[in-house]
């Protein structure tokens, strides 16, 4: 978690009246042409892979605003940067993100990186390292292992040489490249770290994969597709792959049929503010339950299945929420992919047996809806502590 | 037909064996003919000739191969690398080819690739392509030719083969009467048909021609984007790999997204059939049973639209 130290304060004027939101900060560090830039493009501005190639160096600090359940603030650096021309204490960082390009095994990146560590550490010890071993995709397997483990023996070793102390500093290091979405999933578990509520929201994912019987699911930011919680079973890469494939598509799909007609109804349609779960029966689970109790709540409720009553009544539903599904097989009994939409920017993606999607379609919604209002508490929280702190 | 690594073998491993773009750089160059038959929509089966391109394969096309070549052709598609630095022998060969087809194959219908357009910058892709056009359709001379410009690496593959296969399924105005009385049945915006496994389009609800829709045309009055059917045979080939990489098979979808309800699953046992609603009040589920019902006909309608 992260220490007070490690924040501070952004003003941001918004929606033309000034709220000050405390934003995360996230430094992006690395030697020139590493990958930084294109990191930070790819993943925050929907920049194509291939158009990186036409960035221009970074010449000064570039900070970057990115809203998803915790506002983040990252630092694009230009490769000479300084502790000292960084023009910021490295106590106002929550995390410092070292690019390396995977085929750069020489001194100069290690010992930029150890610099950066030893000042770091002395002034804030809660810091996260995080070592991104870029460009990966250009090696084959085997010698991206090989670079992989050199560059991680080599800052180990040159941080001992520095002092016996640093051995024990946590630093994590990742294969990452922006042609696959091994890029998202590191990034996504930098970001768990800087969740306060992260135990939350994976209690909340936990439940709705046993109530329906789901092997997997994920909660994303669909416009960086990062995913910012999941349930406690392990991440399977071709898995995360497969998700951030299909919310890809689903965003692209969008607009195509998008009607262009004037005053189209179906605009109105969505909205983003909280109701209440279809029954009074216990209450949604909330923020400040222990685990055991939401858990409890929610294995309580009685499964009903909409899907029995008429279709008008279903048609009935005030409120529209975006929801899209897709079936694969030919795995036994069939998964199916599900997305739902739980706030504007939040989409649940699970994937469910086939069986249970379409026999008991009734259970996901409702567990759909549980699950939609315990992540909208914990944003309302998350939201009103980082405005209270920023004021 | 084209010059050499001027994308050919390219676009065949795309469009019929589902190869990823990316997996293109790996071909080698093709030696002599290689001869695929690849089915289309079941019963159809194509025989694509893809014609190694160097000088030495070409010059032998032109004389001792010539009538092998050059008969029972229906469709030729020549390609051109829009970055090509050998233009005059590209429209040389394009030339002698043409003699050869009104030498043997009267009736082929004559397709034009400007291929590579990704390496144009995008602000000059218009007038280079113009350009071309002009240049390849002098180059014809009195042969009628249907001229696009593509690229591996977007939607506009899709877009001039779906127009090359069209140009091989008799009935197609047929299936587009009945993918409108289908529409209106589900209250759709559109019906779209795609053939199996190329997921190239066949036939739309919408008129072909689009001087042809009149002002109460659904489509007309959400004036939907244009570039759609293409860009959704491309969207779902690249969704199709992925599932294939976990070793799952894409079988149907369903959206209700803030824009538009769609269901896209199989109608008949080789064509995928896409189902677009913009009214709120229409569930995927309704649309869903329509295309069941549904199925018996087109399954009757496909195999009779084949028959020429
Ligand atoms: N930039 C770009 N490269 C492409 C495109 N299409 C194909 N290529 C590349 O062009 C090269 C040659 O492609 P091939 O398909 O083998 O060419 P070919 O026409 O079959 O060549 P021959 O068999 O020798 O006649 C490969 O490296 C492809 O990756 C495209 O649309 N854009
Ligand atoms: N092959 C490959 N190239 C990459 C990757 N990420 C970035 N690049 C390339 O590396 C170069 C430098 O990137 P840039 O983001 O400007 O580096 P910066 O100076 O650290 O900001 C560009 O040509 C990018 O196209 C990657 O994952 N794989
Ligand atoms: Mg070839």
């Amino acid at each position: 978690m992260m220490s007070s130290s490690s924040q501070s304060y952004v003003n941001a004027a918004k929606h033309g009246q000034n709220i000050s939101v405390q934003r995360t900060k996230i430094l992006l560090l690395g030697t020139r042409r590493s990958g930084k830039t294109s990191i930070q493009q790819v993943l925050f501005h929907h920049l194509p892979a291939k158009q990186t190639f036409y960035l221009e160096p970074t010449m000064r600090v570039a900070k970057h605003e990115f809203d998803t359940v915790i506002p983040l603030e990252i630092w694009d650096c230009p490769g000479n940067i300084t502790v000292d021309s960084l023009g910021a204490s490295l106590a106002d960082f929550a995390t410092i993100i070292f690019v390396i390009d995977i085929r750069d095994l020489y001194q100069q990146p290690v010992s930029k990186l150890v610099e950066f560590i030893v000042a770091a550490c002395q002034v804030n010890p809660d810091i996260n390292f995080e070592v991104f071993v870029h460009k990966a995709e250009k090696l084959q397997e085997d010698d991206k292992i090989e670079n992989f483990r050199q560059i991680h023996e080599r800052v180990v070793d040159r941080l001992a040489d520095e002092s016996p102390e640093y051995e024990q500093v946590p630093l994590n290091f990742h294969l990452t490249s922006v042609y696959d979405h091994s890029l998202q999933e590191a990034f996504s578990r930098v970001l768990h770290k800087l969740i306060d509520s992260l135990p939350y929201l994976e209690d909340l994912l936990n439940v709705f994969c046993l109530n329906t019987s789901s092997p997997k699911a994920f909660l994303f930011d669909t416009a960086s597709k990062l995913y910012l919680a999941t349930d406690s079973s392990p991440v399977d890469q071709a898995t995360h792959n497969l998700c951030c494939d299909y919310l890809q598509m689903l965003t692209s799909f969008g607009p195509l049929y998008k009607s262009n007609a004037e005053g189209d109804i179906r605009a109105h349609l969505f909205s983003p503010t909280p109701t209440p779960p279809p029954t009074a029966t216990p209450s949604p689970p909330s923020f400040s339950t222990s685990p055991s109790s939401t858990l409890k709540a929610c294995v309580q409720s009685p499964p009903h299945t909409p899907s029995n009553l008429p279709l008008d009544a279903r048609n009935a539903k005030p409120l529209f929420y975006p929801s899209a599904a897709t079936s694969l097989s030919p795995s036994h009994p069939g998964t199916t992919l599900s997305y739902h939409l739980v706030t504007p920017h939040l989409a649940l993606l699970a994937l469910l047996p086939t069986t249970i999607y379409d026999m008991r379609r009734g259970l996901v919604e409702w567990n759909v809806v549980w699950f939609r209002e315990g992540v909208r508490e914990i944003w309302e929280v998350e939201k009103e502590r980082s405005n209270a702190e920023g004021v | 037909m084209g010059a050499s690594g001027s994308g050919k073998t390219s676009m065949r491993s795309m469009i019929f064996s589902n190869n990823p773009a990316s997996l293109t750089s790996r071909l080698g160059a093709t030696i002599d003919v290689e001869q695929n038959h690849v089915r289309f929509l079941g019963d159809l089966i194509l025989n694509l000739w893809d014609c190694g391109g160097q000088d030495a394969f070409m010059d032998s096309y032109l004389t001792t191969q010539r009538p092998t070549i050059f008969s029972h052709v229906g469709v030729m598609i020549y390609v051109f690398d829009v970055e090509t630095r050998e233009m005059n022998k590209d429209l040389e060969y394009y030339r002698d080819c043409l003699e050869g087809l009104t030498q043997f194959s009267k009736e082929a219908n004559v397709f034009l690739l400007v291929h590579k357009m990704d390496l144009v910058r995008e602000g000059e892709r218009a007038i280079v392509f113009q350009r071309k056009v002009a240049e390849l359709e002098k180059a014809s001379g009195e042969t009628a030719v249907k001229v696009y410009g593509t690229s591996i690496f977007d939607e506009s593959l899709y877009k001039a083969w779906s127009s090359i296969v069209n140009t091989l399924i008799p009935n197609a105005r047929n299936l587009s009467k009945h993918l409108r009385i289908f529409a209106e049945a589900c209250s759709a915006t559109e019906v779209v048909l795609f053939e199996r496994t190329t997921f190239l389009v066949i036939a739309t609800s919408s008129p072909a021609d689009s001087s042809e829709s009149f002002s109460s045309d659904p489509v007309a009055v959400h004036a939907l984007d244009p570039k759609r059917y293409e860009r959704t045979s491309e969207l779902i080939k690249s969704f199709k790999q992925s599932c294939s990489r976990l070793r799952e098979e894409f079988n149907s979808l369903e959206l209700e997204l803030a824009e538009f309800t769609a269901v896209l699953d199989e109608m008949t046992k080789n064509t995928y059939v896409l189902v677009v609603v913009h009214n709120p009040v229409i569930e995927t589920a309704a649309i869903k049973m329509n295309i069941q019902m549904a199925r018996r006909k087109f399954e009757e309608l496909q195999g009779d639209s084949l028959v020429s």
